[in-house]
């Protein structure tokens, strides 16, 4: 059988998930034998393969139309798509915003942040991708499966590849189940 | 009863729950809004189980088991329905985790998704905003955390009796309101916080501890409230040597894991300035020095003065130091120094009077704490408990809404005067002619329990003239006490620092009467063992040409500065800088509550061991070691014990 193809993307999230994954440590070498890593935004390749991954893995919530196309093509690329981390399971941090309107987080971030200079301005560029609230992963494109955490530990990520790479869908509980 | 759960047979007794049986068959069943102290309420919909018959899932908490009851607490209806209760609690409110004080294992919400092994929820929150109470000096509430689960709301009313918490509309609107939607900080609240221990989420949060880190890092010290004499169980959460937060201790016999500010927020909060090192005076000002310095100042001032009757030593020890501290300090004193001025900072206001009746008397007249608990009227008079004893306040107001009748009498207005069936105001000074005329009008309306031992016919004019009250609402009052099954007194200082015991005494007698329990509140958290041991006359420095006085924690009062102005050698040992200690000769410094271990005798004569929950600083001394360091300067030895001590005098209420 031919090694299963994993590849990554991130969203709206801190990369910090993809932080805790190389906190596997020399344990990336034992995932690299059992699965094919194929694009990862922390390597050269940046876009799934054409043919397909049997893994997707997203990190992030979905906060614009940037975030919805990449999700998109995640889903239309994988077989089995996996929501990483607290912002693309629930919407985490970055959701946080929901509680306020688009307008007045604009306002905040561009206009009246102290870090501002007085000529703050909302761009409005038509080529940039436009703001939305901040979305689940589950919200936009079905998810097969949901690993929390804020980050979810390097543990817990090696199990879950692990897993996927031998073929089985990963049950987390106990330890490796947490949601901060 | 017997019932089945999961095909193990058990028996209970009638009327137990089937959450109450599963448990104690070793089945876990996860719950929110049920709480071991509250009575359960089904509102969380968390405990359901299948009953065998039934046509759907059932609220384990608030159903009783029937016999041949078929229980199953396991099956994968009972966790889908779970997963959907909690989705549902999640897409509430804002229940995102990473950014919660509670989250990572202080979260009974939390916790609960976790044991289903929920991964996420399927159900997207609604994002609406709801507003955080900050304005309560000691809580904040956030209403975002909020769960509906009305923890708080039960625990202020049944267990305060306060009932400040409440909701304010229904379903999905349902909101927690202080009063009629006042903020926190500016509601009938009483600080007492156990709303802040019972809430689930991280709804309401202690300011002091919040985000300083997991329930789990901490170190629990079960000890007891130094506050006043109730003496409630408390459980002190220490890291890295320093309090985190207090909280009440359930399984406390006492108070049941209900305790006020006093107990829970103001020793956390505490602002004096510690005293952490000896000082000697030299010329106008305090120095710094060693222990032995220190002691030996004592000591050379001291000798000379032995046994020097009037004009010798003066000394006085805190009611809030240990029996082991007052013990030693006592024998040291009065058979070392042979001094006759040995006494304790209450002075005897709280229990000179009851103790000498006792005296007189030979047997115990008070009853227990329970007895208030388990009343069916109860008599209030010269306390104030809403700001003195206070929890005794919230066994008496909890207990209202059950039909339990409650009178007041105090010259001015008592705080509970809102919630009393009557409210007597009374002259000052005229105690003892309204409880003479309480028994006269308890023997005239024929309502006595027992023949009367004075003579009453003149009592009730008499005690219309004084009071300034009307006979018949002076009447009222008998007949409401004396036509109740168990009618309990509360009585405190009112009766108790007055100059002569005539009131304590009619008030001996009234109960007798009408067949009444009695119980004083007392002073502080020693003034039973204080009294034990005689250290309750007043402190007259006349002549005296040194005094020793333990504070230890204390707060000294303007008086006793006054007082002690012009005493040719002071020494003080406390825990924290004063007018007192600006004052002394030598200062040395004393552990406080935390810091030091010993006995407790409380208002209900319950002998409690206090634990020591945080180590002190290295020249920070415990009474009892300070006593000894001093005998031992002085070739003087301690002898006898604390314990049997206690029991030479007749207590005003029974120890045990």
């Amino acid at each position: 059988m031919a090694k299963p193809k994993i590849a990554s993307d991130w969203l709206c999230g801190c990369a910090g998930c993809h932080m805790s994954l190389l906190d596997i440590d020399e344990r990336i070498v034992t995932v690299a034998e059992l699965a094919d890593l194929r694009s990862t935004p922390i390597t050269d390749l940046k876009v799934p393969d054409v043919t397909g991954v049997d893994v997707g893995i997203l990190e992030g919530g979905i906060n614009n139309t940037a975030n919805e196309e990449v999700a998109l093509r995640m889903r239309k690329s994988c077989k089995i798509l996996v929501a990483l981390g607290d912002c693309a399971v629930f919407g985490g941090v970055p959701a946080m915003r929901n509680f306020f309107t688009l307008e007045e987080t604009l306002r905040r971030a561009y206009i009246e942040c102290e870090s501002n200079d007085s000529e703050g301005k909302i761009p409005d560029d038509p080529e940039l991708m436009k703001p939305t609230q901040v979305r689940s992963l589950q919200q936009v494109v079905p998810v097969d499966i949901f690993v929390p955490g804020c980050p979810p530990d390097a543990d817990t990520i090696f199990y879950v590849l692990a897993e996927l790479a031998q073929g089985r869908i990963p049950n987390l509980k106990g330890d490796k189940l947490h949601w901060d | 009863m017997k019932v089945t759960i999961n095909d193990k047979i058990i028996e209970v007794p009638q009327g137990t729950t089937v959450l109450k049986a599963a448990r104690s068959a070793g089945f876990e069943i996860p719950t929110l809004c049920d709480h071991e102290a509250l009575v359960p309420y089904g509102g969380c919909r968390l405990c359901l189980v299948e009953v065998q018959g039934a046509r759907t899932l059932q609220p384990s908490c608030t159903l009783p088991v029937n016999d041949g009851m078929v229980v199953k607490t396991e099956s994968e209806k009972i966790s889908q329905a779970r997963k959907f209760v909690l989705t549902l609690l999640f897409s509430e409110r804002n229940h995102f985790c990473p950014y919660c004080q509670v989250s990572g294992g202080d979260c009974e919400l939390q916790n609960s998704a976790l044991a289903e092994g929920m991964g996420n929820w399927p159900l997207s929150p609604n994002w609406q905003r709801y507003p955080v109470d900050a304005s309560h000096e000691y809580f904040i509430i956030d209403h975002n955390r909020c769960i509906l689960c009305r923890r708080c709301v039960r625990a202020c009313g049944e267990l305060v009796g306060n009932f400040t918490l409440g909701f304010e509309e229904r379903g999905a609107k349902s909101f927690l309101v202080a009063d009629f939607g006042v903020p926190m900080g500016e509601s009938t609240c009483v600080s007492c916080g156990t709303c802040t221990q019972v809430c689930p989420t991280g709804a309401i949060i202690d300011r002091a501890s919040a985000y300083r880190g997991k329930a789990k890092d901490v170190e629990h010290h079960n000890t007891i409230c130094l506050g006043c004499s109730v003496g409630c169980g408390i459980d002190v959460l220490t890291r890295n040597n320093t309090i985190d937060r207090i909280e009440g201790d359930w399984s406390a016999a006492v108070n049941g894991g209900v305790i006020c500010k006093l107990g829970r927020f103001l020793p956390v909060n505490e602002k004096r300035e510690r005293v952490n090192t000896p000082l000697v005076r030299r010329g106008d000002n305090l120095q710094p020095a060693t222990w032995d310095e220190a002691l030996d100042e004592i000591a050379s001032h001291l000798k000379p003065l032995v046994g020097k009757n009037g004009s010798g030593v003066a000394a006085m020890a805190s009611t809030r130091l240990p029996a082991e501290s007052l013990f030693a300090f006592k024998d040291l004193f009065t058979r070392g120094f042979g001094s006759e001025m040995v006494t304790a900072t209450e002075e005897g206001v709280t229990t000179g009077l009851v103790g000498a009746l006792a005296d007189e008397l030979g047997k115990p007249f008070e009853d227990y704490l329970g007895s208030v608990q388990s009343a069916d009227c109860i008599l209030n008079i010269g306390v104030n408990l809403a700001d003195n004893h206070q929890v005794v306040g919230f066994f008496v107001k909890r207990i209202l809404p059950s039909g339990v009748k409650l009178v007041t009498i105090d010259p001015e207005a008592n705080p509970l005067d809102g919630q009393a069936e009557i409210s007597l105001h009374p002259q000052f000074g005229s105690d003892f002619e309204l409880i003479a005329g309480l028994s006269a009008a308890v023997v005239k309306l024929g309502l006595a329990k027992k023949t009367a031992s004075l003579p009453v016919e003149n009592d009730l004019a008499l005690a219309v003239e004084k009071t300034g009250l009307t006979a018949e609402s002076i009447e009222s009052v008998a007949v409401l006490l004396a036509s109740a099954k168990r009618p309990a007194i509360v009585f405190g200082k009112g009766i108790t620092a007055q100059s002569s015991n005539k009131a304590l005494k009619a008030l001996v007698e009234f109960a007798g009467l009408i067949g009444a329990t009695l119980i004083s509140t007392k002073g502080q958290a020693n003034s039973v063992t204080a009294a034990q041991y005689h250290l309750d006359k007043p402190l007259l420095v006349n002549g005296h040409q040194a005094a020793v006085i333990m504070m230890a924690d204390e707060k000294p009062t303007k008086r006793l500065i006054q007082k002690l102005e012009n005493v040719p050698f002071l020494v003080v040992q406390s825990s924290y800088t004063s007018q007192l200690t600006a004052t002394a000769d030598v200062v040395l410094p004393a552990a406080n509550w935390s810091e030091q271990e010993g006995h407790y005798v409380n208002l209900e004569g319950r002998v409690q061991l206090a634990n020591q929950s945080i180590e002190p600083q290295e020249q920070v001394w415990s009474a009892e070691a300070t006593l000894a360091a001093l005998a031992a300067r002085m070739g003087m030895s301690i002898e006898g014990d604390w314990e049997s001590e206690l029991k030479k005098r007749t207590p005003a209420v029974a120890i045990a």
